[in-house]
């Protein structure tokens, strides 16, 4: 009986409850329908997509918001691509570039005259509440995806909303709504399933405001200004790092710097060793996550790695333990880019006195081919003297400024203590 | 009048025959006095007269690959001077005086005569036995975990002998080919050197990198083992143990040495730092030693920050 209750129960409230989202989002989408549009760069040689995104009006009415990663291409080949807009009852034109935010991934696009009505901005509804992002996932049509806000994410610089919804490739740089149908950010990226992130919208009316001062016109560099951009986001967020207590961790012999900013996160890395294994082994890894798309090539710079890594034995001897602890000693920089994208490394080795120990290390930098003054650095320091114990850190920085790593790299190694 | 030798060279390989007729036949056909069975040689292609006065008479009797007399055609020639170097169609042969001198004797031992590595078993034993400890040794030294014997003898017989083995045996066919002889002793012995002064040279590198904080040492032991050494010790395997010449020793050096390091040259990433070409990976000194002998004074880290304001960008790839 009471069964059949629950089922009753459940029964009317799926009737008068899927309506109502139902309504809402099908509301929403007839509202924006005619100002969310597929944004293409497209090949002036062949005419075909090269890539797709969604976009939507802002501003004047003439300006189409969209993602910097979906009209990349434009920067580093300007004249064979150019973009143009595909409304939904198609409709099309050519846009320009007016505006960038590289560092947080948007693009502001102005079509020739007016296209429609601007949506709307605000700003995020509280945590939990429904939003709808709008775009034409995988060149299928425009559609909607319904989900919840998951908050501002402080791990992503603030730069990022956690949507719990699915947004798939082609819905990039279209709107997100909340419930009044008000453009609360523009999708970006997605992680897995029902995990995705957004940009809010407050960098995108940022944007608008600085395109109206200082707008991209035919004569701008691009390639220069994307190196700016990125070198000087990277260069505060470095700033803010230095000006910040950083917490310490315990690493058996050693204090070292620990999660140093809200924007990493830190895990234990430690290999699974073998029953028979006459060594311990232990390593923790941090690594942040406000990463910076720079283009097709290149993917993703502003990566900041540190590592750390212990070795002890108590049965191998200094021979058998410098042979294991040399063969460990070997991390890289993990993105293989070819010559046509960086140049070579240059490193340097220095015997480096910390807490009354000797480290021996090695500072390597690569400077990026189409991006003056973006390096990638790379640090290494090895202990050194100990016939049993052995340690190591890593430090890497991608797409920086490198003089702006240094106090960084200065900052680590005056936070590394000996516990004797 | 005095009987004269004539030296038949084939293949590298040369026969003698005695000439004490007053006239002698060289030709294919089988009534000749001297068969040449080589199929460039005319039925009937030359006539030694040996005449009272000591002169020689050589008569040319084939059109088809007339015979050369010191790179000259000849039709006739009288001469008493010898010796005389002889091309009869693609056969080489010289015409000696029986009192010509020969090269000294070589010991079959190598030079010493057997006061030295080659020239007795116990040496050849020695080395193989100080091969299986290196083996032995660089097993324990890459062990970290508890090993077994079983591990140490499988470790042994597939790094240390079967590479020793596969350079013997092939350095052995090479040898029987080029010399016709098998010396095998004399090649474990050769080869188990070198395995032992590669090992020692590999080590030698890998602790002056350390020392110098630097990679030149490996790659210049690296270009000088494979470009010099390996050559060299051919080389002087080939004229004092197998007795080849000296100008055929050191092209057949060349030779046998080129399969050996062109493939190491090439692949090395001692290549690729030499020529500075375009690697993805940071080149840096990872080496660590638990002798930790260096000549670099160690500084402070603000001395550090200062010297890595100095460090010049990576430089792009042609």
């Amino acid at each position: 009986m009471s069964l059949r209750l629950i089922a009753a129960c459940l029964l009317f409230a799926g009737i008068f409850s899927a309506p109502v989202l139902a309504l809402d989002s099908k509301k929403i989408y007839e509202l924006n329908a005619e100002r969310v549009f597929q944004v293409r760069v497209l090949n002036r040689e062949t005419g075909k997509k090269s890539s797709i995104g969604s976009g939507f009006i802002v501003g004047d009415g003439s300006q189409i918001a969209t993602n910097y990663h979906v009209i990349s291409q434009i920067i580093l080949e300007p004249e064979l691509f150019y973009i143009s807009f595909i409304s939904k009852d198609g409709q099309e034109g050519e846009l320009k570039l007016l505006g960038l935010d590289v560092a947080h991934d948007l693009a502001l696009l102005g079509a020739d005259e007016p296209i429609g009505e601007a949506i709307t901005m605000s700003p995020l509804p509280p945590r939990g509440a429904p939003i709808f992002a709008m775009g034409n996932p995988l060149d299928l049509g425009l559609t909607i995806a319904v989900g919840t806000n998951g908050g501002i994410l402080n791990q992503t610089d603030d730069s990022r909303i956690l949507f719990s919804g699915s947004l798939n490739p082609g819905m990039s740089g279209g709107p997100t709504f909340n419930e009044r149908g008000e453009a609360i950010g523009i999708n970006v990226a997605t992680a897995r399933n029902a995990i995705s992130f957004i940009v809010p919208s407050r960098f995108l009316n940022d944007l608008i405001e600085q395109s109206t001062t200082s707008a991209i016109n035919e004569a701008t560099d691009l390639k220069n200004e994307v190196a700016r951009q990125v070198l000087a986001y990277e260069s505060n967020y470095i700033e803010q790092l230095l000006a910040a207590d950083w917490p310490s961790l315990d690493l058996r012999r050693f204090k070292l710097p620990g999660i140093i900013s809200p924007t990493v996160r830190c895990w234990d890395n430690s290999a699974k060793l073998s029953a028979v294994a006459r060594y311990k082994r232990y390593q923790i890894r941090c690594a942040n996550k406000n990463h910076v798309y720079l283009d097709g090539d290149n993917k993703f710079v502003g990566n900041l790695v540190y590592e750390y890594f212990w070795l002890e034995s108590e049965d191998l001897n200094a021979l058998q333990f410098y042979n294991l602890y040399e063969n460990l000693n070997k991390d890289q920089i993990e993105s293989k880019l070819n010559r046509d994208i960086v140049s070579n490394f240059n490193c340097r080795t220095w015997f480096i006195e910390v807490s009354a120990q000797e480290l021996k290390s090695n500072l390597c930098r690569r400077e990026y081919v189409e991006y003056e003054g973006m390096s990638d650095v790379l640090f290494t320091a090895a202990l050194t003297g100990h016939s049993n114990q052995g340690f190591f850190i890593t430090l890497i920085m991608t797409g920086v400024d490198y003089e702006s790593t240094l106090p960084l790299v200065q900052r680590f190694l005056e936070q590394i203590e000996w516990k004797p | 009048m005095e009987t004269l030798i004539l030296e038949i060279s084939t293949r590298g390989l040369h026969r003698y025959q005695q000439i004490d007729r007053e006239v002698t036949t060289i030709g294919r056909a089988l009534d000749n006095d001297i068969i040449l069975s080589d199929p460039t040689v005319a039925p009937h292609h030359l006539k030694i007269i040996r005449h009272a006065d000591s002169k020689l008479e050589l008569v040319n009797l084939s059109e088809i690959n007339p015979t050369r007399v010191n790179n000259q055609r000849l039709s006739s020639v009288v001469t008493e001077k010898l010796p005389l170097k002889l091309e009869i169609g693609r056969v080489h042969a010289q015409l000696l005086p029986r009192d010509h001198a020969v090269a000294d004797t070589r010991s079959l031992a190598g030079n010493g005569h057997g006061k030295n590595l080659f020239g007795h078993t116990y040496w050849t034993v020695l080395l193989v036995l100080a091969c299986l400890f290196l083996g032995g040794m660089e097993f324990f030294l890459n062990s970290y975990n508890t090993v077994k014997w079983s591990d140490l003898f499988k470790y042994i017989l597939r790094e240390t002998v079967l590479t020793i083995g596969v350079f013997v045996l092939a350095l052995s066919i090479l040898e029987r080919l080029l010399v016709n002889r098998w010396e095998i002793r004399q090649l474990i012995t050769s080869v188990c050197l070198v395995y032992l002064l590669f090992n020692f040279v590999s080590m030698s590198g890998h602790g002056l990198n350390y020392l110098f904080s630097a990679s030149w040492p490996t790659t210049w032991l690296h270009f000088g083992w494979y470009l010099t050494f390996i050559p060299c010790a051919i080389a002087l395997y080939l004229i004092h143990i197998s007795h080849i010449k000296h100008n055929r020793a050191i092209l057949l050096a060349i030779l046998i040495a080129s399969p050996i390091a062109v493939p190491a040259i090439l692949q090395s990433q001692h290549l690729r730092t030499l020529l500075d070409d375009f690697s993805p990976s940071a080149k840096y000194q990872n080496s660590l030693s638990a002798f930790n002998w260096h000549l670099k004074d160690s500084v402070t880290i603000d001395s550090f920050i200062e010297q890595a304001r100095e460090l010049t960008p990576g430089e792009f790839a042609d």
